[in-house]
């Protein structure tokens, strides 16, 4: 559960390094990325920005989308850059010594 | 940063705009992206409400209001439940308060545990001289002081009572006190030559005599006729160094002579009056500073009596040794008295605690039948067993946090009374600081706290099992009691019976035994026989002219009608008042210095007669007694038996410390003047002859009247005034109070025991009224068909009240055991009266029968009177 949790805000974090993003925007972003693999409820979600608003690596801003309607526009802030940065390197870290334990897939071999 | 954040969010403001962004921002996305695609929205809002953190304290809050709610309700249940457990709290706090002021609390003094009190008594100033000449090497500061009676002080507003204590100039130097104001007497401030007239108040003092008023150093305040200077104040919890007892105003020692007429004791080397005491050195030891201070007690004997002249004596010397005992806690001599007693209540208070928390537990039970429908509706929608427990819970913490803080508003008055019950002699009683510090504030938060568990838990924790499934329709037809929860409304019911069974016969133990106490024969007949205290002081009378006044007031008294008797004696009946001498008598072989000491008090004629008291042997003093005649003596039977082993004393001799030869005309039976004292070697001398007269002692007037109706008080004041417009009366007392008062440990725990006993009764008829009643209701039907099938009004009484019956029946078994249990700990502290008297259990038991069948009546008739008809249709 807190690797689920952690993995999430780390998805959220990387999502909005090119642009801010409203809510479903997020959503919708990293389903489309993980090639539809990875379909992320809006009820974990929305807490989830909030936990992330509240610890200050994200701020949000109400801006008006390209169809021409109001919402509530989150992008990353300097301390969530360096959360990333710290993330994805842990992250890295914990891919790399979960592959060195698998190794290839045993029936390749 | 982020606490900061958080922070914000008990804000109910922010935490509202906070809110309605969040609506706002759901909104926009719904609206972008269509409800379905966003699921369910108010879940994803209300666990982003949990973001914030505060989730368990809105819960809280809303079980606190809800809970008020419920008990705002039911106010009557409310009421008891408060009341009750803030009684049983309040009693707890007051009875650990005095326990904390009297046998644990240290002296608010720097390093109280390096304080040590030198000799076992009083000394006298000489010794105390030699003390701190010579002590330096193991006391860092050796102090004396001496607290005298009451005495008149005057700050410019007419004079009234106060009490003095005077200290040498190394006390507060050596205690090292933070002063309210100013400062505290110095050294330099007390020298022989020269002392200095500067007083410090006590705190309680400067508020009653001066309203507190911070501009009051440098002000006079007269003590008898003295003028002295206020240096300062002390701080509010400094009593001084012996527990019991607050000195209105600090003086010099030196300033002795200024203040009292009459013998400077300063100069005696035999009045041994002053408490010497001192702060060990850092890293010295008890045994260390024993050994380093006996030499120079030694010396101080040497110096009093004259190097040894006999090989007893020299022996006598060479053992002699100085004992230091430890004064953290201050010296008290109640501490000693009340320990046990105080221990003994502190369990009666506790039991009483106990008591309250399971009739609130009982209550409870009782209600939780009601509240049925509410808890099965609430968790068949879904709330979670320890969700309910939690609720109800808190409505015990509710209660038992109301009590508790009406607990604190009253024990300190509480404690007061109490305290006002410790007489600490000279008509005087206990004044104790009573701080509502930390202490007192966690204990009766814990007290508290533990009151909410025990009365809460069970019953929320019973409340909570049923099965929501069959639960809501058992409810809804009215079948609610299962035998289980029956059963624990009885064993509730029992257990408060047991307990009341406890504190009852605790008091009828109590109350038996200070019966036997006051009607205990203490050699005085004690009816129709008054005590008159008569102070001559301000008239400027001593020795000899004082005992020509006391003769004079003697026959005065004498001659108003409906007077049998009068006598007189310094020392009186019952008035802690000692003075002590030491014998010498033929054919008598002293072991050790202390086994020539006797009490001695001077008396006027015809004092045995006037008393009551039996002479064994010999006769009273009489007319014939004139200070021409041979000097003559009565003595008490133990006297005669530790002096005059085996042989007729009457008409041996014995000489006093100033070898003056008196003759035995008289033996008299022991008189006690405290029930628990051992007869005491007293020796009584006749005034007239000595011609003296200690000013310390005010004079006692023994008057037998044929008719308490006949003699007033204020007649007998007359009396007294005609003679001499100075004479001061400070008290006029029946026997019968003075003797009442060396009963103070007695009284204070028979005062306490009735209002626990009291208190138990009253618990145990409300709890079992209660219970009853809800059982009636819920049996209404029943009882209605048992009616319509034939059975009686009487029937249906007796039916109630046998089951009573058999719940109180256990309830007495368990009680007699626990009353027997805490009967064997207060052996010791009754008097006449075995521990485990079945009469005393056997009145508790009818006592408490009577209170219970009554309580049980009520409801019983009313469901005697229940309509069969009515009650059948309901059904």
């Amino acid at each position: 559960m807190d690797l689920l949790q952690g993995t999430l805000d780390m998805l959220v974090l990387r999502t909005l390094v090119f642009a801010p993003l409203h809510g479903y925007g997020i959503a919708k972003e990293i389903r489309s990325h993980s090639n539809e693999a990875l379909g992320i409820e809006f009820g974990s979600l929305y807490p989830a920005l909030k936990r992330l608003e509240l610890k200050g690596w994200i701020a949000c801003k109400w801006e008006t989308s390209e169809h021409n309607r109001r919402a509530k526009y989150y992008r990353l802030t300097a301390e969530g850059r360096k959360q990333l940065m710290r993330e994805h390197s842990k992250w890295a870290e914990f891919v790399n010594a979960v592959s060195l334990v698998m190794g290839p897939n045993p029936d390749e071999v | 940063m982020n606490a900061w954040r958080k922070l914000k969010y008990l804000l109910p403001s922010y935490r509202r705009s906070e809110e309605r962004e969040m609506q706002e921002e759901l909104e926009s996305l719904a609206a972008i992206a269509g409800r379905r695609e966003l699921g369910n929205l108010t879940l994803a809002a209300e666990n982003a409400r949990g973001v914030w953190g505060w989730a368990w304290l809105e819960g809280i809050v809303a079980d606190v209001r809800y809970a008020l709610r419920v008990l705002a309700k039911r106010p009557s249940f409310t009421a008891v439940a408060v009341v009750s457990l803030a009684l049983a709290i309040g009693a707890n706090a007051a009875i650990f308060s005095l326990m904390d002021a009297l046998l644990w609390r240290e002296l608010p003094v720097r390093e109280p545990e390096r304080l040590v009190l030198l000799e076992r008594y009083s000394v006298s100033y000489l010794a105390y001289s030699r003390f701190a000449q010579n002590g330096g090497s193991v006391m860092e500061g050796v102090f004396a002081w001496y607290s005298d009676a009451t005495r008149r002080l005057d700050v410019g507003g007419g004079a009234q009572r106060g009490t003095v204590a005077l200290v040498s100039g190394d006390y507060f130097p050596a205690l090292g006190l933070r002063m309210q104001l100013g400062r505290g007497i110095l050294p330099e401030e007390d020298q022989r030559g020269q002392p200095a007239q500067v007083a410090l108040l006590s705190h309680a003092y400067w508020q009653r005599a001066f309203g507190g008023d911070r501009g009051v150093v440098g002000r006079p305040i007269w003590v008898e006729r003295a003028r002295f200077t206020v240096i300062g104040v002390a701080p509010p919890e400094f009593f001084g160094l012996e527990v019991g007892s607050v000195p209105d105003v600090w003086i010099p020692l030196s300033t002795f002579g200024s203040v009292f007429s009459g013998p400077n004791y300063l100069d005696s080397p035999n009045d041994n009056f002053l408490y010497v005491a001192g702060r060990l050195k850092p890293g010295v030891s008890v045994p260390q500073a024993e050994a380093a201070l006996t030499p120079i007690a030694i010396q101080i004997d040497i110096e009093r009596n004259g190097p040894p002249d006999t090989e007893a004596r020299r022996r006598d010397l060479l053992k002699s040794k100085v004992t230091l005992r430890p004064l953290s806690k201050g010296l008290s001599w109640l501490r000693q008295r009340f320990s046990k007693p105080l221990r003994v209540v502190f369990l009666m208070v506790a039991v009483g605690l106990l008591l309250a928390c399971v009739n609130v537990m009982g209550l409870q039970f009782a209600r939780a039948g009601e509240r049925q429908k509410e808890l099965a509706v609430r968790m068949a929608i879904g709330a979670s067993r320890w969700r309910i427990m939690r609720q109800l819970v808190t409505e015990s913490a509710i209660v038992a946090a109301s009590s508790g803080a009406l607990g604190l508003a009253m024990y300190r008055p509480a404690a007061n009374a109490l305290a006002s019950l410790i007489g600490i002699g000279g008509g005087q009683t206990a004044r104790l600081i009573l701080p509502l510090d930390a202490t007192m504030l966690w204990f009766v938060a814990g007290v508290s706290m533990a009151a909410a568990l025990v009365s809460g838990v069970l019953p929320s924790w019973r409340a909570t099992r049923l099965n929501p499934a069959v639960g809501l329709p058992q409810v809804s037809r009215g079948v609610t009691a299962t035998p289980q929860r029956r059963l624990a409304g009885r064993v509730a019911v029992a257990v408060q019976i047991a307990l009341s069974l406890v504190l009852v016969s605790a008091t009828c133990l109590f109350a038996f035994s200070l019966r036997q106490l006051r009607s205990f024969d203490s050699g005085v007949r004690r009816e129709r026989l008054l005590v008159v205290d008569v102070d001559a002081n301000d008239g400027g009378y001593k020795d000899a002219s004082l005992v020509a006044l006391d003769a004079r007031v003697r026959n005065r008294l004498a001659a108003i009608p409906g007077v049998a008797d009068v006598s007189f004696s310094q020392v009186g009946i019952y008035s802690g008042r000692n003075s002590n001498d030491s014998i010498e008598a033929d054919g008598y072989q002293s072991r050790n210095e202390r086994d020539r000491d006797a009490l001695l008090d001077q008396a006027g004629p015809r004092f045995f007669t006037t008393l009551g008291a039996r002479l064994i042997a010999g006769r009273d003093f009489d007319q014939t007694d004139t200070p021409s005649a041979p000097k003559v003596a009565i003595i008490s039977q133990e006297f005669a038996r530790h002096f005059f082993a085996g042989r007729n004393p009457v008409g041996l001799s014995f000489s006093n410390w100033e070898k003056h030869l008196y003759r035995v005309i008289g033996v008299a039976e022991d008189l006690r003047h405290e029930v628990r004292e051992k007869p005491q070697r007293w020796f009584y001398l006749c005034e007239l002859q000595t011609g003296k007269h200690p000013q310390v002692f005010s004079t006692r007037f023994l008057v037998r009247v044929r008719s308490s109706r006949v003699v007033s008080a204020a007649g007998l004041r007359a009396a007294i005034v005609a003679e001499d417009k100075t004479l001061r009366i400070d008290e006029i007392a029946t026997a019968d109070e003075l003797f009442d008062r060396t009963l103070d440990e007695d009284r204070l725990i028979e005062t306490l025991a009735w209002g626990f006993g009291v208190l138990a009764l009253v618990l145990a008829a409300v709890g079992l009224y209660g219970l009853l009643s809800y059982e009636v209701t819920r049996r209404t039907g029943e009882i209605g068909i048992r009616m319509a099938i034939g059975a009686g009004k009487g029937d249906i009484l007796s039916l109630v009240l046998r089951e009573v019956a058999k719940v109180a029946g256990i309830g007495f078994v368990v009680g007699a055991a626990g009353a027997a249990a805490l009967a064997r700990t207060v052996e010791g502290l009754v008097f006449g009266i075995q521990a485990g008297d079945p009469r005393v259990e056997l009145a508790a038991a009818a006592i408490l029968a009577v209170v219970v069948m009554s309580a049980a009546w009520l409801p019983a008739r009313r469901a005697a009177l229940t309509d069969p008809m009515s009650a059948l249709r309901n059904e």
